[in-house]
């Protein structure tokens, strides 16, 4: 109906900031990781899902996004040469996720299969400071009045408030703190697939319910303002944009509208490449466009990257 | 007219008032009649050869290696589907045959290219070092205990950190086998549910940490599920029915295959052996191909090792096979055929990296007529999650369609092990039983690279 990521705001009471959080900038930046080289093997990566992967002249959404998402990953997860603490790493491929919790006194659940899941063995550190975490105090969440803040949600008979990851993982998972979701849209027609605006609001459900069951498998269900905030990241793709989102869950407390906020950074709509050209456009006998990747943005890759490193390094 | 055409020939440039000392060569020096060679259309033996050899021109002379892929491939006939992963009976040797192939049981001596290549049942140094780790794993975990055995040979021992690899595989293992709540296997895809995952997870994390030690891992390009294709021709035979009754034609086979996944690297793996090499003899199966069975079909012609010409990784590492669930071993001992049971691990073996190594020579710009000048080698691992099978297989050459094998005496070498187990079972979080051999092999395997990285 409107914009997705407000609604979420609302549900989970969250306050955004734009861009991506210092901390993870900062891994951007550094140059001594040596992402400049790494840059050539993005290139061919993307050139490898999007042109060379496939005996037919063009490969369809649903192979290539697939395909470019394992490539990258392929090129972090080498990064652990260099970063032995990285191999502490597992995925976990067709998640499944429910959380529970009450927003002035409306029941919500997340629940479903959340794409692939990226566990570490140790959390990542949190990300904003105290005082950010205090000033979020002042925030107000806007709400939507008069239209309630439960629209276009599905309201079902919950017979079980399923409610860890424990559910999904077994008591003793050395793996135990989830890292990073990955999202990817990879239907081939357009309508199966989520509005960029509509992943982030699924990105940001699905982080929230995992940084939430995580807090209550560690804390207990009681609501209450966390001591140690739990980080939870989250990428989202349709194999050319890139939605990158980084979330802080620093309070049970869900039921009042006042007090601590979580906070999440969204970093929206970042393009990989421009153009993916399969076979060279020829008009009248001269060749306009050649086969090749156009406007390979090598930022985008880094931010990757760093959301990968983070936590690490 | 013929005559007047002869006339023109006879006298080219000749001047009627020429002062040219009879006898000289004519001023242009070329023939006075045409060669004589046999008719392009004529339904003769001779004719058939000559466009024969106009197509092997037309190939030799493509530009592009797409160009040379699809003239090979231009031409479609019903041809036999090979499948590397076959119930058949002794497929194995029938596999051999086709694809003119050596097995030599156990692994290839590592850094022992010069020496001359020993053929004995899976006595290898990295076997006589294995079980030295494997005693003192479970008591307290020494670095020394992986350390190389005395008295190895020049060939690089790597100086891995058993311990962490083993725990990187079993953590693998117990998060598919056990940590992770799924839901219960969809019926006959068991090996969807836990052993592809496991073999996914094993593999990329293996290699990832890897990386450091072997630069063309971290150069390396990881395929999962791709797609691998060869086409080529072997022996002839005679065309049974239909309006092409009564011609001789080549045999045509086609592999089609997919890996569970697949290692693309830039740089050649090095050569085992010398190219001509001969480590032992090739089956002579009298039979039609039908007969093991195998069936034909008419479809495009394709060739492809998992990405196009034009990406850079284009040699292959290391595949990893996963067997299917129809193949598994209880089906094989319910029906009394233990010994089949390595039969299929071997044929798969043989005809996937076959198929991987011929492609990538194809791609090179080899073909039957132009044999290969340096031989191509690839490893694969063949698995049905509990199982594993080492493979690796060295290209020696193309060429065996009926004309180009009469003067070739090169053959293709395949090494290969036996299956063995890598746990014995889990239980309660536990992996009991853990072979730190096979894990190993596994490391030498992902380690393996040219002699100057």
């Amino acid at each position: 109906v409107f914009p997705g990521v407000r609604q979420a705001q609302w549900l989970t009471k969250t306050k955004l900031v734009e861009g991506l959080p210092p901390a993870v900038q900062g891994i951007v930046d550094n140059q001594a990781l040596g992402l400049q080289e790494l840059e050539e093997r993005a290139k061919h990566v993307v050139s490898h899902a999007r042109l060379w992967d496939t005996t037919e002249v063009a490969p369809r959404r649903e192979k290539y996004c697939p395909v470019l998402f394992e490539n990258l990953l392929h090129i972090c997860r080498l990064m652990s040469g260099k970063y032995p603490s990285l191999s502490k790493r597992m995925l976990a491929r067709k998640f499944r996720i429910s959380a529970t919790w009450e927003r002035e006194s409306i029941l919500l659940q997340v629940r479903g299969l959340s794409g692939i899941l990226m566990n570490s063995m140790t959390p990542i550190p949190p990300v904003a400071s105290k005082e950010e975490i205090l000033a979020t105090k002042e925030h107000v969440l806007e709400t939507f009045y008069p239209i309630a803040p439960t629209i276009d949600l599905q309201e079902v008979n919950v017979y079980r408030e399923l409610n860890d990851t424990g559910q999904c993982f077994r008591d003793g998972y050395p793996y135990s703190h989830p890292h990073t979701l990955f999202f990817l849209e990879s239907a081939n027609v357009r309508t199966d697939r989520f509005r960029p605006e509509q992943l982030r609001a699924k990105m940001l459900m699905f982080a929230f319910g995992n940084a939430l069951a995580k807090a209550k498998a560690l804390h207990g269900n009681d609501p209450k303002v966390l001591e140690q905030p739990i980080v939870v990241q989250s990428i989202g793709t349709d194999g050319q944009l890139f939605q990158f989102m980084v979330f802080q869950l620093n309070t049970t407390d869900l039921v009042s509208n006042d007090g601590v906020k979580n906070l999440v950074w969204i970093d929206s709509d970042q393009n990989l490449y421009e153009r993916a050209q399969c076979v060279p456009e020829v008009k009248k006998r001269v060749v306009k466009k050649p086969a090749g990747i156009f406007g390979f943005q090598p930022d985008t890759f880094k931010k990757f990257l760093a959301l990968y490193l983070h936590g690490t390094v | 007219m013929a005559a007047l055409g002869a006339w023109r020939l006879l006298r080219p440039g000749r001047r009627w008032f020429s002062e040219t000392v009879p006898g000289d060569p004519s001023p242009s020096g070329s023939p006075l009649y045409p060669p004589v060679v046999a008719s392009i259309t004529a339904k003769s033996k001779a004719a058939k050869s000559r466009r024969l050899q106009r197509f092997n021109q037309r190939v030799h002379a493509a530009a592009t290696v797409e160009e040379k892929l699809r003239l090979y491939g231009k031409l479609q006939r019903p041809k036999y589907m090979v499948y590397p992963q076959t119930f058949a009976l002794n497929a194995d040797r029938w596999y051999r045959s086709f694809t003119r192939t050596v097995l030599v049981p156990g692994m290839p001596p590592r850094g022992a290219a010069a020496k001359p290549p020993v053929a004995a049942a899976g006595a290898t140094r990295e076997a006589g070092r294995a079980p030295e780790p494997g005693a003192e794993a479970p008591a307290a975990a020494e670095a020394p205990g992986d350390r190389v055995a005395p008295g190895a040979a020049a060939g690089a021992a790597p100086n891995v950190d058993i311990d962490e690899l083993r725990s990187l595989a079993c953590d693998a293992l117990l998060q598919e086998s056990f940590y992770q709540n799924k839901k219960r296997p969809f019926l006959y895809r068991d090996q969807d549910h836990t052993p592809g995952p496991f073999l996914t997870q094993l593999v990329s994390t293996l290699a990832a940490s890897l990386s450091g030690r072997n630069p063309l891992l971290a150069a390396s390009s990881l395929d999962l599920s791709p797609e691998v294709n060869y086409y080529w021709h072997h022996g002839e035979e005679v065309v049974l029915h239909g309006h092409r009754k009564g011609r001789v034609d080549p045999v045509r086979f086609q592999i089609d295959d997919n890996p569970h996944l697949q290692i693309r690297v830039p740089k050649q793996l090095p050569e085992v052996v010398p190219l001509e090499s001969d480590l032992g003899d090739v089956p002579v199966i009298d039979h039609k191909p039908s007969k093991l069975p195998l069936f034909k079909k008419q479809y495009e012609n394709k060739v492809f090792i998992g990405s196009k010409v034009a990406d850079p990784c284009c040699y292959g590492h290391t595949q990893f096979h996963l067997l299917p669930d129809r193949l598994k071993r209880e089906r094989f001992i319910r029906e009394r055929l233990e010994d089949q049971i390595e039969v299929v691990y071997r044929s798969n073996g043989i005809a996937s990296l076959f198929a991987w190594t011929a492609a990538q020579a194809m791609y090179q710009g080899f073909w039957s007529e132009a044999d290969v000048t340096r031989p191509f080698v690839s490893q694969a691992v063949v698995t049905d999650g509990k199982y594993f099978a080492f493979f690796c297989y060295q290209l020696n050459t193309l060429a065996l369609t009926a004309e180009a094998i009469k003067n070739n005496p090169r053959k293709n070498i395949c090494w290969g092990t036996d299956s063995k187990p890598l746990y014995d079972v889990v239980e309660d979080g536990n992996v009991k039983g853990f072979n730190d051999e096979v894990l190993l092999q596994l490391v030498h395997f992902l380690l393996n690279r040219p002699k100057e990285l």
